[in-house]
């Protein structure tokens, strides 16, 4: 056993992770039933019971620099089986909502993100700087806006809201992303490797970034073939609507780094013709996104033995919001609607940039720290 | 009663396939007894046919050879006559079933060197039940000359005043007696108390108030507080109480047995009888004799005694590991109650806020066990007292539970699951090692928690969950006027204080009859289990006195007339029964000779198992009943038999073994076909002349089968099973003198689910005896 720790629970805490999906998970008794029933929970130190009086003492600090939370699927089988209805799941989920927001900054941004109230605040920002950015253009002769292009050359939506205005807004934010998320890391690994350490989790005394990165490249195939996702019994059915959204991000992130290329290195201008493959990359992962994300959707309505808080509805309508825009858009521009088509095109970008500046501080960001998580765990030999 | 004998054989269920019943007839005929049989004698044309009997020619003792007694029991129950039900169809058929135990063929039955075991078996029944009904008599019941209706409670907490009103409602006078000033006892000092009713989820403010307010609307209860009881004597129905104030002392204070260490003199040698005595009357100057009736004492019926607990005071010294005594803001549960009854909750030695509290539910040191007299109560009042430390600081307040168990039985579950939805409130199995002193406040060390490692945490006030410790404990309550001494004797040692009989077979029941024990003094209870148990022992004294003003006795032989009856001119004075009996019902006098208080009398028949003198017996059980058919079993030598069959004579108690025998009998189970078995009403009740009886007539072993003895005991009679085993050694010495084996004797215990395991106990020692040989006085 190790050296007695001084516990300080925080009541703080226990109320924002019940409020953020976790409001039943002080009923737990601590019988095991999550971690026995749990398909992909490690034989060492398993979760969710753990997690589950962790939180119930308001122990934060333990938490939040936990792998295992973010190792956890929310396969919702604990949920299932839990006999005092205390919702393991959905519990996890809500610490790793709380998580996410620890290391993301700034903390206040993470907190308008988690708030369901401040959602037209935060759809306020891009329209904001858009439309002051370009104005501003408009003012020096740039006319990165321009409401009624003229005729002529072949209308797409740069020709009401100039690639050069998208671009100068979108390429700040996205670094400012990854930029965040790198902050983020840099202290969630610590502080993973430190609880590790302490919790005795891992035989690893320290991190060696060959060794991590390997772990990472082992892990990959894990991913993308949802092998972990695959072993929940009760929501297996989200596997196939999550590895939609997954691949059509991807696929998404393709095609718009292909166009990047060929407008600005190759200088070849857009709109481009449909028989191109990349556009049908683009058209294929589109489609893609909407299903998957309806599906999502039909998913989380129809389990109504878990929690969906607002933190969950917000990744599920950005994904439809994304998808359904971005469709939109050129299904408009086919049809010679332009001014609707320049509407949605703008609500296209908005919802673009809300996915780049608040996914460090949104559900999505699990795309980031799962992957490291379960790239330490593969690395500290945690057997997941 | 002019006896007129009548022999009923049923060759139903399998009897009449499988014995030979004219020659069982004809062991009826030749004690020139009218014998008749009948293919189903439960039926209402073989029940007639007794009755027509009895009718038409008079016949009033019946040897009826069917099923167990445990069985149509009331079919072949014939008020005004002695009815003897011989087993045949458990005892003989079923379970010594013929595919086993073959029937003689025709061609056998010609050599008379082949015996039958089974058909003998059912011969030496029937012969032994036409003894028993030679030797016995109708019970005439028992009157008391005096009767009182009045209850007595003694406690005037919720236990107490819930049992009066029960009792009043039922019609009966109640007077409380209370020691304290006012009514309401432990409940008086609590804040808030636990839920009473569904759905259980929340403390209550207190209720006790309003129930003793209840009190007002029934004219037959009277209450007398400043008052506790001096001398309780006499028996159910015919109490003499009295009563007065604590701390005084008066002529009619109980005298208390001498103490052990006074019973020895400067050398350490133990005094005389004569010296003793001497003693006692100097210890118990000025206090009349128990027998000495007070001529001023109030008259009652029957008790309930709901004297209640007082919280447990740890000695000095004891918990110091936890900081008790040397620390401060360290309390026990009752002392919290009271702080936080005053007012908001602050340390005890710097008055500021208290706004970390860490309850300790065990004392630890490498022990799991809770606290002496702690139970689910304990655990409740944690969580209720968590609530205050939530209450009085809602926004920093901060309470910890440290259990090893946490019970909250049945719907009180629910009283757990909204405490623990509080966010301020965190509840952990873990071992607490210390508790330390950190600056102003305290530090609280635990091992193995549910966190998974060991884990300190800062107190501001440390309450530990120390039980409720039952008022008998250190004080008799009741003090009786019995020669056993003024308090439940026995149990003081079985149930660390708590005065009853069993808790889980006999609620209610202690060991003075009609006295009957609810809420804290029985074990720790919450107020709503207090109020149930008071309507328990509430009914059990009305059922008292319902039984003995009819002479019958109360629990377990509910209903039984018979009560022991003493030759006394042949008394020695020995004290035997006196000191033996499980529930002090005989005093003495000065004497030495036994006083019967037949209405304190369970009918055990220890005392008739524990006379030397076997003077004391029952009118359809006693020395000569049983010693008789023991010796109307036909014990065949070697003059009938080249190689004669043993036998084994089985005493077994009706309570549990005998059910036990007749389940195995139901199971198709079986056991050999040389033992004979007869029903005792306890193994207390078996004097060893029985035993003498059977191993001089050429027996070859006898054991006893019953209870379990001990901590755990199951006998009904408390202490019947292990005085048996107590004599059962001390006949080991005289059978040495005999020159007999002393394994030819034995004591079994089964308990009543045991069945499966009779037949490899007979079995058993029917070998071990089989092993030894036959009984070299057989044939004489």
């Amino acid at each position: 056993m190790s050296e007695a720790i001084m516990l300080d629970p925080d009541v703080g805490f226990i109320k924002d992770v019940r409020a953020l999906g976790g409001g039943d998970l002080k009923k737990c008794y601590q019988c095991a039933t999550c971690s026995v029933v749990c398909p992909i929970s490690p034989e060492n130190k398993p979760f969710p019971r753990k997690e589950m009086i962790a939180a119930s003492w308001g122990l934060k600090d333990k938490l939040v620099s936990s792998a295992d939370i973010w190792l956890c699927h929310n396969c919702g089988d604990c949920n299932t089986r839990c006999p005092r209805d205390a919702k393991p799941g959905d519990a996890l989920g809500a610490i790793r909502a709380y998580a996410v927001s620890e290391y993301a900054g700034p903390k206040a941004l993470g907190k308008l993100v988690r708030d369901k109230s401040k959602l037209p605040v935060l759809l306020a920002i891009p329209a904001a700087i858009f439309l002051v950015v370009g104005l501003l253009s408009n003012m020096v002769g740039l006319n990165w806006l321009n409401f009624s292009p003229a005729g002529g050359h072949e209308i797409w939506g740069h020709s009401y809201i100039n690639n050069y205005l998208v671009d100068i807004i979108m390429i700040p934010t996205f670094f400012f992303a990854v930029g965040t998320f790198a902050l983020g890391l840099k202290r969630f690994i610590a502080d993973m490797h430190a609880n590790a350490l302490a919790e005795g989790k891992t035989k690893q005394e320290k991190i060696d970034p060959a060794g991590f990165v390997q772990a990472f490249i082992k892990i990959i195939p894990t991913i993308f073939k949802h092998q972990k996702f695959d072993e929940c019994t009760e929501n297996k059915s989200r596997s196939t609507a999550h590895m939609m959204v997954l691949y059509s991000f991807i696929g998404l992130f393709i095609v718009t780094n292909c166009f990047f290329f060929a407008e600005w290195i190759l200088h070849i201008e857009g709109p481009y013709s449909q028989i191109n493959p990349v556009k049908w990359l683009g058209n294929i992962a589109g489609i893609a996104l909407i299903v998957g994300g309806l599906l999502l959707l039909k998913n989380r309505l129809a389990k109504t033995d878990s929690v969906s808080s607002y933190w969950d509805w917000y990744l599920v309508g950005m994904v439809l919001a994304l998808g359904v825009t971005g469709m939109g858009t050129e299904l408009l521009r086919l049809a010679g609607l332009y001014t609707p088509m320049a509407i949605v095109y703008f609500l296209h970008l908005m919802a673009i940039w809300c996915l780049f500046a608040f996914t460090p501080f949104s559900k999505l960001a699990h795309l980031v720290y799962r992957t490291v998580a379960m790239a330490y765990a593969e690395y500290s030999g945690r057997g997941f | 009663m002019d006896k007129k004998y009548g022999v009923y054989i049923c060759t139903g269920c399998g009897i009449g396939d499988a014995l030979d019943i004219e020659a069982l007839s004809g062991v009826a005929d030749e004690e020139g007894l009218p014998v008749q049989t009948h293919p189903f004698l439960c039926s209402q044309a073989g029940v007639d046919i007794i009755k027509n009997d009895t009718e038409e020619k008079g016949i009033n003792t019946m040897v009826i050879a069917a099923c167990s007694r445990r069985v149509n029991f009331d079919t072949f129950r014939f008020v005004g006559s002695i009815v003897e039900r011989v087993s045949l169809r458990e005892g003989v058929v079923w379970s010594h079933p013929r595919d086993q135990f073959a029937a003689l063929t025709a061609d056998e039955k010609e050599d008379e060197a082949n015996f039958d075991r089974v058909q003998m078996m059912a011969e030496d029944y029937l012969r032994m039940g036409m003894a028993r009904v030679e030797k016995v008599d109708l019970p005439e019941a028992y009157q008391l000359e005096t009767f009182s209706r009045k209850i007595l409670v003694i406690g005037g907490g919720i236990t107490g005043i819930s049992a009066a009103i029960d009792a009043a409602k039922a019609g009966y006078e109640v007077t409380i007696v209370e020691k304290e000033n006012q009514l309401g006892g432990q409940a008086n000092n609590w804040r808030k108390q636990l839920p009473l009713s569904y759905p259980y989820d929340t403390t209550l403010a207190p209720t006790i108030a309003d129930q003793i307010k209840e009190l007002d609307n029934y004219a037959n209860i009277s209450v007398r507080t400043n008052t506790v009881v001096a001398r309780l004597a006499g028996e159910p129905g015919n109490f003499t109480v009295t009563l007065k104030k604590p701390g005084e002392k008066i002529e009619f204070d109980v005298p208390y047995p001498l103490p052990d260490e006074m019973k020895v003199d400067e050398k350490g040698k133990e005094l005389n009888a004569e010296q003793q005595h001497e003693k006692y009357l100097e210890y118990n100057e000025g206090r009349k004799d128990i027998l000495k009736l007070d001529p001023n004492g109030e008259k009652f019926g029957a008790v309930v005694l709901a004297a209640g607990y007082k919280p447990y005071e740890p000695k000095d010294g004891e918990f110091a590991h936890l900081g008790f005594g040397e620390l401060p803001d360290v309390v026990t549960n009752a002392t919290f109650e009271a702080m936080a009854k005053t007012g908001r909750i602050t340390r005890p030695s710097d008055g500021k806020n208290a706004e970390s509290v860490v309850f300790i539910q065990s004392p630890g040191q490498d022990n799991d066990t809770d606290f002496e007299y702690a139970g689910a109560v304990t655990s409740l009042v944690a969580l209720k007292q968590a609530t205050y430390v939530r209450e009085d600081y809602p926004d920093t307040g901060k309470a910890y539970v440290f259990y090893q168990h946490m019970r909250t039985p049945g719907l009180q579950e629910n009283f757990y699951k909204s405490i623990q939805q509080d966010p301020g409130i965190f509840l952990t199995k873990g071992e607490v090692v210390g508790v330390s002193k950190n600056g102003a406040g305290l530090v609280v060390d635990a091992r193995n928690t549910l966190l998974g490692e060991n884990v300190k945490v800062k107190a501001d006030l440390v309450v530990l969950g120390t039980g409720l410790v039952p008022a008998t404990k250190n004080d008799p309550v009741i003090n009786l006027a019995y020669r056993q001494g003024p308090s439940f004797r026995d149990n003081i040692d079985l149930f660390q204080g708590y005065c009853d009989s069993n808790f889980i077979c006999f609620p209610y029941e202690t060991q003075r009859t009609g006295i009957y024990a609810a809420g804290a003094i029985r074990r720790s209870m919450t107020m709503e289990e207090s109020i149930e148990d008071a309507s328990g022992a509430a009914l059990k004294a009305i059922q008292c006195l319902e039984s003995v003003n009819r002479g019958m006795a109360v629990h377990p032989r509910s209903g039984d007339l018979t009560y022991p009856d003493f030759f006394f001119q042949r008394c020695t004075q020995c004290k035997r029964c006196t000191e033996e009996c499980p529930f002090g019902a005989l005093d003495d006098d000065e004497k030495g000779t036994p006083k019967p208080n037949p209405a304190r009398c369970r009918r055990c028949g220890t005392c008739m198992g524990a006379c030397p003198e076997r003077i004391i017996g029952f009118a359809d059980y006693n020395i000569d009943s049983i010693g008789s058919q023991v010796k109307s079993v036909v014990v065949p030598s070697e003059d009938d038999y080249s190689e004669p069959p043993f036998r084994i004579l089985g005493l077994v108690c009706e309570n549990d073994a005998y059910p036990a025998l007749d389940m195995l009998a139901l199971k198709g189970l079986s056991y050999s076909a040389d033992v004979r078995l007869i029903p005792v009403r306890c193994l207390g009740s078996v004097n060893v002349i029985w035993i003498k009886d059977a191993l001089s007539q050429g027996m070859d072993g006898v054991f006893l089968l019953g209870c379990k003895h001990g901590d755990d005991y199951q006998c009904h009679f408390v202490k019947g099973s292990e005085l048996a085993s107590i004599r059962m050694k001390k006949i080991g010495e005289a059978l040495a003198s005999l020159a007999l084996e002393n394994e030819r004797v034995a004591q079994f215990e089964v308990a009543i689910d045991e069945y499966d395991k009779i037949p490899q106990i007979i079995n058993e020692f029917v070998e071990s005896i089989e092993t030894m040989g036959p009984n070299p006085f057989k044939g004489f």
